[in-house]
């Protein structure tokens, strides 16, 4: 497959009109992570956003109590991070290849240039990223609930 | 006669009248023993034939009853089995029981998975913490007839590694090739190796086939809420999608009306319900 049909069969960009698939396809490139490697690290500038292929990610925060503590696992169809889209484009988290992992990786600038140039893709984008992050906030909320403690 | 006495003047076991059980065995499910297995024996007589998601009430002698559904069997050795957690006066007590000790039993009671609709089909399993044990029978079936459904996705959601049950049945079915086996947790620690997060992510990623599946949930309500709106989401039809309530219960049997919930009285009607048949309900409070 090349990087228009990975991008085409993955989640993220599902709903997405062909010109704007094209568009992002321009920014992509294809990567891989070994067990162990960093996709993201805690404070370093935001500069790639990663669609995971295959393999599975950690997101995880340093200097808890609890040591390097994992926050949620990703893979297959998941996206990994955000923190480029809005100011000041730094990594929140960090996010370790657990498995070896394949990735289409988009460069963050290629990428604001294209959704400031053009609505649709600014708007595909950002309506991508906003399920995304619904969708951890709401994942984030039931951990934090604690549904399986003691009543 | 009322329905009260009628009830109360059945066999022990049936009616309101517990049967004498032992305890054959017992086994911890969590290091802390706050989760346990129990092997049960009857007394006298054979065990009585019980069907996936049905439950019993548990008597400890002087203290009182809870409703506990059937986690499994072992046809051989004449037994059923319960998985309890203990969180109040009842439970706690039946933690201290040590095997060879009484306990009543009554039952079975109430209404079952619907293999027969899952026959054929994919069949998704959506566990959340103790939720597990009532359907562990239907695992149990599923690796006696693989030929029985055509995939089955066990989706497991718990708090921690250490809370996650049956770890020893979870290996042996993840090894089936018909069978996928998902474990979640909410806070995983530095040595876990599966899934952290919510249960319902893994009902949005598995494999199964929307439009020929047939779902079975079990766990804390706002955990099937959720996983509700995921199936829907992937396009599973309400009227397959199978939720098993839980309601404080007396006599199990549709007399004291103690398990009302809605137009439903749960031991009888329930704890196994069609979706489409309870959605006007399933998130109103204080019904
Ligand atoms: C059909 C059915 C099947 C069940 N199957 C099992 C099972 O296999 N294993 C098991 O461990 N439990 C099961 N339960 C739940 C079990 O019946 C209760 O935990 C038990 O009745 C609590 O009694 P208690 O006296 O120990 O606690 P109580 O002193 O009555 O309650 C202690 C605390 O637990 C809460 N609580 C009580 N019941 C529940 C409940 N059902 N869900 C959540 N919180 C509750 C109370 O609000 C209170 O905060 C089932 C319940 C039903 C209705
Ligand atoms: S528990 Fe008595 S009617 Fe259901």
């Amino acid at each position: 497959m090349d990087l228009a049909d990975q991008l085409a069969h993955h989640a993220f960009c599902a709903d997405m009109a062909p010109p704007v698939r094209e568009r992002l396809v321009a920014c992509a490139r294809e990567e891989r992570f070994e067990p162990g490697a960093f996709l993201l690290r805690q404070n370093a500038p935001a500069a790639t956003f990663y669609l995971i292929l295959d393999g599975q990610v950690e997101i995880k925060i340093a200097g808890t109590a609890v040591g390097h503590a994992p926050l949620e696992t990703l893979g297959k169809d998941d996206a990994v991070g955000w923190s480029w889209f809005l100011p000041p484009h730094r990594w929140h988290f960090d996010a370790v290849a657990r498995a070896t992992t394949h990735v289409l990786a988009f460069d963050a600038d290629c990428l604001r240039q294209a959704m400031q140039a053009d609505s649709a893709v600014g708007y595909a984008i950002t309506r991508g990223l906003l399920e995304v992050v619904v969708q951890r906030l709401q994942a984030a909320r039931m951990q934090l609930s604690d549904l399986y403690g003691q009543p | 006669m009322d329905s009260l006495e009628q009830a109360a003047a059945g066999r022990p076991g049936e009616g309101l009248v517990p049967a004498p059980w032992r305890i054959a065995a017992r086994r911890e499910e969590i290091a802390d023993g706050s989760v346990f297995t129990w092997s049960v024996r009857p007394e006298a007589g054979e065990v009585p034939i019980y069907r996936p998601g049905q439950f019993n009430m548990l008597y400890a002698f002087g203290v009182g009853e809870v409703p506990i559904s059937i986690s499994g069997d072992g046809a051989a050795s004449g037994t059923l089995m319960h998985t309890l957690r203990a969180v109040g006066r009842v439970t706690r007590a039946m933690q201290n029981l040590k095997e060879g000790d009484a306990i009543g039993v009554r039952g079975p009671f109430g209404t079952a998975w619907p293999l027969e609709t899952a026959r054929g089909r994919d069949l998704i399993l959506v566990a959340g913490g103790i939720g597990l044990a009532p359907l562990r029978p239907v695992m149990c079936h599923a690796m006696r007839n693989p030929e029985a459904f055509r995939r089955v996705f066990l989706l497991i959601g718990c708090r921690d590694p250490q809370s996650e049950l049956f770890r020893d049945d979870v290996i042996a079915w993840s090894r089936r090739p018909h069978l996928q086996v998902e474990v979640t947790v909410d806070r995983g620690g530095p040595a876990w190796r599966g899934h952290v997060g919510v249960v319902t992510k893994r009902v949005q990623r598995a494999d199964f086939d929307p439009s020929d599946a047939v779902a079975f949930l079990c766990g804390p309500e706002p955990m099937m809420r959720f996983a509700v709106l995921a199936l829907q989401q992937r396009g599973v039809s309400d009227d397959r999608i199978f939720v098993s309530m839980e309601r404080n219960m007396q006599c199990g049997i549709g007399t004291c009306g103690h398990c009302q919930w809605g137009r439903y009285l749960m031991c009888r009607d329930g704890p196994v319900l069609r979706y489409d048949e309870i959605a006007d309900i399933f998130d109103v409070r204080e019904l």
